[in-house]
């Protein structure tokens, strides 16, 4: 098969998993694991980039073309840097505290994770626009919040469950050794998000 | 016929039991309830904590939720 038939084929496979993530996230990671293919995450890649040209023109507020691009390549740079560093971490910490498992089928299982991610700063993104914060404490102020916040911890932790199945199936651990991976790992990421703050390029950590 | 569904038998029976069942103590049986319900279609329960926590949060600082939202709005 050629490059552009194995991309076509990667596509399909993007399509069949992002909806398998959705319904079935246990049985779609089993099947991501064992027969993903890395071209799916040129998909993942595509739609990262498609939110990321929305960001910058809802941050910059302006059809600058410098100053737009500017901002797209520092969101898409420093996203893909984070992608790597946090797949690696993931997989160095997972062999060390006693899984096995190769680097690719990490990256591919933690670049489904991006769902739950890229799908909160999409949607809060547009929601800057149609509803610009500050919220008031007024009632309809309050339950625009009270849902916004379901919606928010919702995803949160279907990205929780999505990185349990990555190092579940990824790295073959078991429940405690992923306790005591999370517990090495959380605080890598919490560093990891206050010097992503401290740079002023995600407030809420892109993972 | 037979023999085709009996391969794909086998095949499905070595892919479930390549990892070894998790057991966690006394905390095996609820660990096992939990997973269950988000093995499929976890959507409803996913709801249905969050609700829990917001409306817990909310009945917790009240209108100050609304700070919150503000700073996370303002976060992407």
């Amino acid at each position: 098969m050629d490059s552009t038939g194995s991309l076509l084929v990667s596509g399909v496979w993007f399509l069949r998993n992002t909806i398998g993530v959705i319904i079935k996230p246990y049985a779609t990671y089993r099947r991501i694991v064992d027969h993903g293919r890395l071209g799916e995450l040129f998909y993942i890649g595509i739609l990262l980039a498609g939110y990321f040209a929305l960001a910058s023109l809802v941050k910059e507020a302006s059809f600058r073309p410098f100053l737009l691009t500017r901002q797209f390549v520092a969101l898409s740079t420093t996203a893909a840097v984070s992608f790597f560093l946090a797949s690696t971490t993931i997989w160095m910490v997972g062999t060390l505290v006693g899984g096995t498992g190769s680097w690719q089928r990490i990256t591919l299982a933690w670049g489904y994770t991006m769902m739950p991610t890229v799908m909160w700063f999409l949607v809060t993104s547009l929601l800057y626009v149609l509803l610009p914060p500050p919220r008031t404490t007024g009632m309809l102020g309050v339950a625009f919040s009270i849902v916004y916040l379901i919606f928010s911890v919702t995803l949160f932790f279907w990205k929780i469950v999505l990185s349990y199945l990555t190092l579940r199936f990824g790295l073959r651990l078991d429940a405690k050794k992923i306790a005591v991976a999370a517990a090495i790992m959380v605080p890598l990421f919490v560093v990891y998000s206050i010097a992503m703050y401290r740079l002023g390029v995600f407030r809420v950590p892109f993972l | 016929m037979v023999d085709t569904t009996y391969k794909k038998f086998v095949r499905r029976w070595e892919e479930v039991m390549d990892l070894p069942p998790q057991t966690l103590g006394p905390f095996t049986k609820p660990y096992k309830k939990l997973t269950r319900r988000l093995k499929v279609m976890p959507w409803p329960w996913l709801v249905l904590v969050s609700i829990f926590i917001v409306v817990g949060l909310y009945v917790l600082v009240g209108s100050a939720i609304t700070f919150l939202v503000t700073l996370l709005q303002r976060g992407f």
